[in-house]
């Protein structure tokens, strides 16, 4: 009998309602590891199966659907996740080289590996549909272009001191509540678009 | 504030793009948005609709090029249960962002388009399958989804006919092969994204085993503007065959990236020395992947190719999903034939012997020839690996696509494969030293 889970009780129940969103219930499996992902950080073996138990499937089946997705994260990740581009249009245009910047500046060895503050983590990710903006990468939900070594310090900055973080609050979407999310929570939408470019 | 770049005010899908919050549905339907919808739902059948998109000459804009028309009209029209339209919006083809753009600037003519084809295969629901990292695009059709039921224009009775219809999201989250139609079907199911072998096919058998057209953004996208101006107008633009416009993203080594709207037809160097202004200063054209890193490379000397689809087929290559994937002198092809066997091997999905193996034999071949350990018998390797991949041996194109990197980078620039494997020297790297 369990004592302890890992997963919040609401968000279980939130997990149970989301097969009915669906034309099969199986369809819900990727959003349930959404929420759970949100809310630990990354999926533990023991979240894959209180999903698995919730939506009445397989552990091995959920933790299957887990490892195919590359925005599933089975280990540990930092508080701000950089999705850095190295895809052919990026690296023409200086990628490689500004991942090198970013390990620096972040002070991480190698892709995967969480600064000690546990603010950050970076992993080098396929293209991801901006090449007009190359190079560029992804954090915090948003799409980060025309980058260079100076616009990755200062994309480092601010997450590291509060205060100089302050411009993200007023993007249309905090990291704090990303879009997974049903659609009843929705965040309000800034009236400007395209903050993509912080 | 990130910038458009690309075409803006061009002569169908970007026509109003230059207007602000177009992405509102008060601006949308200020300039004429859904009266297509209004007319399909209030005074045509699904025949008329599909007859319409027939006279277009439309084709599929996600890089496969089938008639859309034809598409629509395969799933069976007396089936009694639900059948779905599905939206692929999992852009991920490296060199191509055309369809964010799209997105992101007009999201209402893709529901739009999308709630038109649902009516056109007698469907009501659609489900758009949006890519995990397109947060902006997805929050934007959310929020445009909502609008457009608040007005009634989805919902039970749009424009006040009886042919309920309904737009639905569904994130990705990560894996190329979601691009392909039965990997996508798959991933929106629940499952790990594996092609499915085929028949049969999905409008017979698609989402959740029901009937399925699946459709492009760029190509839903075109329909409202088919349906306003007719079909016949849409197909005086183009070529003889390949009719209408498209998008092409232009990236890499080249004055002015950007998204952009041409007329099918106009050549290479119209897009890379017009449209995109050019290489950067000092520098000249090598090569370009004309459709996307899955299309053959075309060398610089042919720029004036045109952007014909049939025309490209019969090159060996494609149009693709138009990301135009531009290289100047001062990159190795070698290393950038690497990079993106790298990518091909990192997203097979594993279901298929020769995919699965063969990308990443590729990969330990490039690495040994990049690390100066390269020999005839590398170039041996790539070339076997490179048929082996290549010619229906799997389920989907992924594994064509990295033999087609291979064979087309060796064909035309076997001269720097040799430098590599036979005189361990990277001539680019020399040139660049003197530059």
């Amino acid at each position: 009998m369990k004592t302890t889970s890992v997963l919040s009780a609401h968000l279980i129940d939130e997990i149970k309602a989301l097969p009915a969103r669906y034309p099969q219930p199986r369809s819900a499996v990727m959003p349930a590891l959404d929420l759970a992902q949100e809310e630990l950080g990354y999926l533990t073996p023991e979240a894959m199966t209180e999903v698995a138990t919730a939506l009445q499937l397989d552990a091995g089946y959920v933790e299957g659907v887990a490892t195919f997705y590359t925005l599933f994260h089975l280990e540990p990740i930092g508080k701000h996740r950089f999705y850095m581009c190295t895809n052919l249009s990026c690296t023409l245009r200086g990628a490689e080289e500004l991942v090198e910047h970013l390990r620096g500046a972040i002070g991480v060895h190698e892709a995967g590996e969480v600064s000690k503050d546990g603010l950050f983590s970076y992993e080098e990710v396929e293209c991801m549909g901006a090449c007009e903006y190359a190079p560029m990468c992804r954090v915090d939900h948003r799409y980060h272009y025309d980058l260079t070594a100076e616009k990755v310090d200062g994309l480092v900055a601010e997450r590291r001191s509060p205060a100089a973080a302050a411009p993200l609050s007023s993007s249309p979407l905090s990291p704090t509540l990303p879009p997974e999310r049903g659609e009843g929570d929705k965040p309000k939408r800034a009236p400007k678009k395209k903050k993509a470019d912080g | 504030m990130a910038e458009q770049r690309g075409t803006v005010g061009g002569p169908v899908l970007t026509e109003w793009f230059a207007k602000a919050d177009l992405h509102t549905l008060d601006v949308y339907e200020s300039l004429g948005g859904y009266s297509a919808l209004r007319k399909v739902v209030t005074t045509m059948t699904a025949q008329q609709v599909i007859d319409e998109v027939k006279i277009s000459g439309l084709r599929g804009r996600g890089g496969a090029d089938f008639p859309t028309a034809m598409k629509w009209s395969f799933v069976p029209k007396d089936h009694p249960g639900p059948k779905y339209i599905v939206v692929n919006a999992d852009e991920s083809e490296p060199g191509s962002a055309k369809d964010r753009y799209l997105m992101e600037n007009s999201p209402h003519a893709l529901i739009e388009g999308a709630a038109i084809a649902s009516f056109a295969i007698g469907g009501h629901q659609a489900w758009i399958y949006i890519r995990g990292e397109y947060d902006l695009p997805y929050e934007m059709l959310r929020d445009a989804i909502a609008e457009a039921h608040a007005k009634g224009y989805l919902g039970d009775h749009p424009f006040g006919s009886d042919h309920a219809l309904d737009v639905r999201l569904y994130r990705g989250h990560g894996a190329y092969i979601c691009g392909e139609e039965t990997a996508l079907l798959e991933s929106l199911e629940g499952k790990r994204a594996q092609p499915r072998s085929r028949p049969p096919f999905p409008a017979v058998k698609g989402a959740w085993g029901l009937p399925t057209a699946v459709n492009n953004v760029e190509t839903l996208s075109t329909v409202p503007w088919i349906i306003r101006h007719g079909g016949a107008e849409y197909a005086s633009r183009g070529t003889e065959k390949a009719k209408g416009t498209r998008m092409v993203t232009v990236s890499g080594d080249v004055q002015k990236p950007g998204n952009y709207e041409i007329e099918i037809g106009v050549t290479y160097r119209d897009i890379i020395e017009g449209l995109a202004g050019g290489m950067l200063s000092g520098r000249d054209l090598k090569v370009f992947w004309p459709g996307g890193s899955s299309a053959k490379v075309l060398p610089a000397s042919m720029i004036d190719t045109s952007t014909d689809l049939d025309g490209l087929k019969a090159l060996g290559t494609m149009g693709g999903s138009g990301g135009i994937i531009v290289m100047d002198d001062s990159h190795c092809v070698v290393k950038a034939a690497a990079r993106l066997l790298r990518f091909y091997a990192h997203e097979s999905c594993g279901k298929c012997t020769p995919c699965r193996v063969g990308g990443n034999w590729a990969v330990r071949t490039y690495d040994r020839i990049l690390a100066n350990e390269g020999s005839q018998l590398e170039l041996g390797i790539l070339e076997r690996v490179s048929d082996g991949l290549q010619n229906g041996r799997c389920l989907c194109g992924l594994g064509d696509a990295a033999g087609w990197v291979i064979e087309s980078t060796m064909r035309h620039f076997h001269d720097e494969y040799e430098d590599h494997c036979l005189r361990h020297t990277c001539n680019v790297g020399k040139a660049l030293a003197h530059a």
